[in-house]
């Protein structure tokens, strides 16, 4: 029984540290290109308040905004909490090691690239550089161990659809009942390999313009830049000059997402959940059910995200290991396992306790 | 499949959406087809970064223009990473071109900081470790425009911000300079700086043509 919740409570936690991190994620896409801009204005000013050009008023939402930030951060030489408090030019500095969106980022010495992006700049090159093979072993070991986690941890456009899965709940509420239809679940290697080949018949990356992941930080990437360059001809409100066309892909993929089919993008589409869901197919760590205490209350299946069944171990390569069927299970008879560890089982405690939580989250 | 028969029958005629689903389906997979078709379609109309007959500014050790298409992943890092932000992206307007770095030297030269080889993830802009190596293109001065070569001026902008100074810009009488091809890399400051300013009397030109003016000036 304790250790149930205990495990329970852990289980929580991980969803919560979950969609802390996707938050992180976003306000990362916008903050990277937002600092670049940022520091290249305060060193130009710097030079024209040298030659008295410049008062020193800042102009601008976002620079006025940004520089609330950096100003609130204690300036100058600094002895108190040591090194956990930086001043602003510290920060600046750090900030400026941090590159690069979602298809492709740099932080600090590490170096990583969506496999995705990889695999059609080696298809449509024809050559593999030494440095996108280095930038590919972060990605590569963790989706190798953990499986589908790029998309349940990282992939902002996971954390907008997993918004409109809530606004489907809202339609059936209104009794505006949201259809749901199921296609096939190899439509996304087909595309996958699709994409690869016309990328190589083209010699140039095409699942780039379709991939929301890498649309998401590019269209946003480009809004802040747009921000700063309409600031610099002197409209300094906010204005949406810098989005493009692309956005409206992630329009179209979350109207039928909420109408038409439940997920489907990922489920069905996303050829970059394809690739790696192939990668995570031999995953050391899954979502395993223990047969004795299921209670076949099908709670697992309906709260997958990506419409899998745990409660007849039928997961495959789909699974993402998020852990939302673990949170909601009631009887709390699944959990993660890893592989190496099968002979002692991770969990022993989950098996016996079957039904005895009401509290379980319906 | 029978709950999915069940679930519609029970729906009935109150459900907007179930009604028109397959057609919103078959719509938006056909209108987002055709809006990729359009979007990827090379435009006819250059945008500024394509710069005329001049040919295109890649970022300093960028790999040949074929090479560089299919190398390049579109990731903006090296727009993140440029001290000066002078490597811009190409937007829709670019085609297939979209998402590619390039500067225009006019509004903002490069001061090869090479960083932008240094984070470049798949090789598409080479690591530089010396500005001398860099070669974005080659100077031109238009003798016509410039002050000190045509007689209205004494001038010499250009050589004194050019980061190889008496090597790839020397000095004629009047400061009239003179471009050392095989030394120039090309990264645009002199045409930054340049004093005429309607149409820079010295300007970049690169071998990296804008697709459709290099049809026309094959044609």
């Amino acid at each position: 029984m304790t250790a149930n919740t205990a495990e329970r409570r852990r289980i929580h936690k991980l969803q919560v540290a979950r969609r802390l991190v996707q938050i992180l994620v976003v306000v990362y896409i916008i903050a990277v290109p937002a600092v670049a801009r940022y520091v290249n204005y305060l060193s130009a000013r710097e030079l024209d308040k040298n030659i008295e050009k410049w008062d020193g008023e800042l102009q601008g939402d976002a620079l006025v905004g940004l520089d609330r930030v950096f100003r609130a951060m204690p300036d100058g030489e600094i002895e108190r909490m040591d090194q956990l408090v930086r001043n602003r030019g510290q920060v600046l500095d750090y900030a400026q090691e941090v590159r690069g969106g979602m298809w492709s980022a740099e932080i600090g010495e590490l170096s990583i690239t969506d496999p995705l992006a990889a695999a059609e700049s080696v298809a449509a090159s024809g050559t593999a550089e030494k440095v996108l093979l280095i930038s590919l072993i972060f990605p590569l070991i963790v989706t190798l161990l953990l499986g589908r986690v790029f998309c349940s941890w990282i992939c902002p456009v996971n954390l907008l659809l997993e918004f409109t899965d809530k606004l489907r709940k809202v339609l059936r509420f209104l009794e505006l009942k949201p259809r749901d239809i199921r296609f096939s679940r190899w439509i996304k290697h087909t595309l996958l390999a699709t994409g690869l080949v016309l990328a190589a018949f083209l010699a140039m990356p095409v699942l780039g313009y379709v991939y929301p992941p890498a649309i998401v930080g590019r269209e946003l990437h480009d809004l802040v830049f747009g921000l700063f360059d309409s600031a610099e001809i002197g409209e300094y409100g906010f204005n949406i000059n810098g989005l493009t066309w692309l956005s409206l892909v992630l329009v179209v993929i979350m109207a039928v997402e909420i109408t038409v089919s439940r997920r489907w993008w990922c489920r069905y589409i996303c050829p970059g959940g394809a690739l790696y869901s192939l990668l995570g197919a031999a995953r050391l760590v899954r979502v395993r059910r223990k047969k004795e205490g299921c209670t076949r209350c099908g709670t697992c299946i309906t709260s997958c995200t990506m419409g899998l069944s745990p409660m007849t171990d039928k997961m495959g390569i789909e699974c993402d290991n998020c852990g939302v069927c673990i949170s909601h299970c009631s009887g709390g008879v699944l959990g993660y396992s890893s592989c190496m560890g099968r002979g002692k089982e991770k969990t022993p405690d989950l098996a016996g306790e079957a039904v005895d939580e009401a509290g379980g989250e319906s | 499949m029978t709950r999915q028969e069940d679930r519609t029958r029970r729906v009935g005629r109150r459900s907007f959406f179930s009604l028109s689903g397959g057609a919103v389906t078959r719509t938006a997979v056909l209108g987002g087809l055709l809006a990729g078709f359009l979007g990827l379609r090379r435009s006819r109309s250059m945008p500024a970064g394509a710069r005329g007959g001049l040919g295109m500014v890649r970022p300093p050790g960028s790999r040949d223009e074929k090479e560089f298409l299919s190398l390049c992943i579109r990731c903006t890092r090296c727009a993140d990473s440029c001290e000066v932000l002078c490597i811009e992206l190409f937007g829709p307007e670019a085609g297939s071109l979209q998402g590619t770095p390039f500067l225009i030297p006019g509004e903002r030269g490069c001061n090869l900081c090479l960083r932008c080889g240094e984070t470049c993830p798949t090789g598409a802009i080479n690591p530089l470790v010396e500005k001398e190596e860099a070669k974005m293109g080659v100077a031109v001065v238009d003798v016509r425009l410039c002050v000190s070569h045509n007689g209205t001026g004494i001038c010499g902008a250009c050589h004194t911000i050019c980061p190889l100074r008496n090597r790839a810009i020397t000095q004629n009488f009047r400061n009239a300079p003179v471009i050392h091809d095989e030394k120039c890399t090309g990264c645009g400051l002199c045409e930054e700086t340049c004093i005429v300013r309607d149409r820079r009397a010295i300007r970049v030109a690169t071998d990296r043509l804008w697709p459709s003016a290099k049809k026309e000036s094959s044609s």
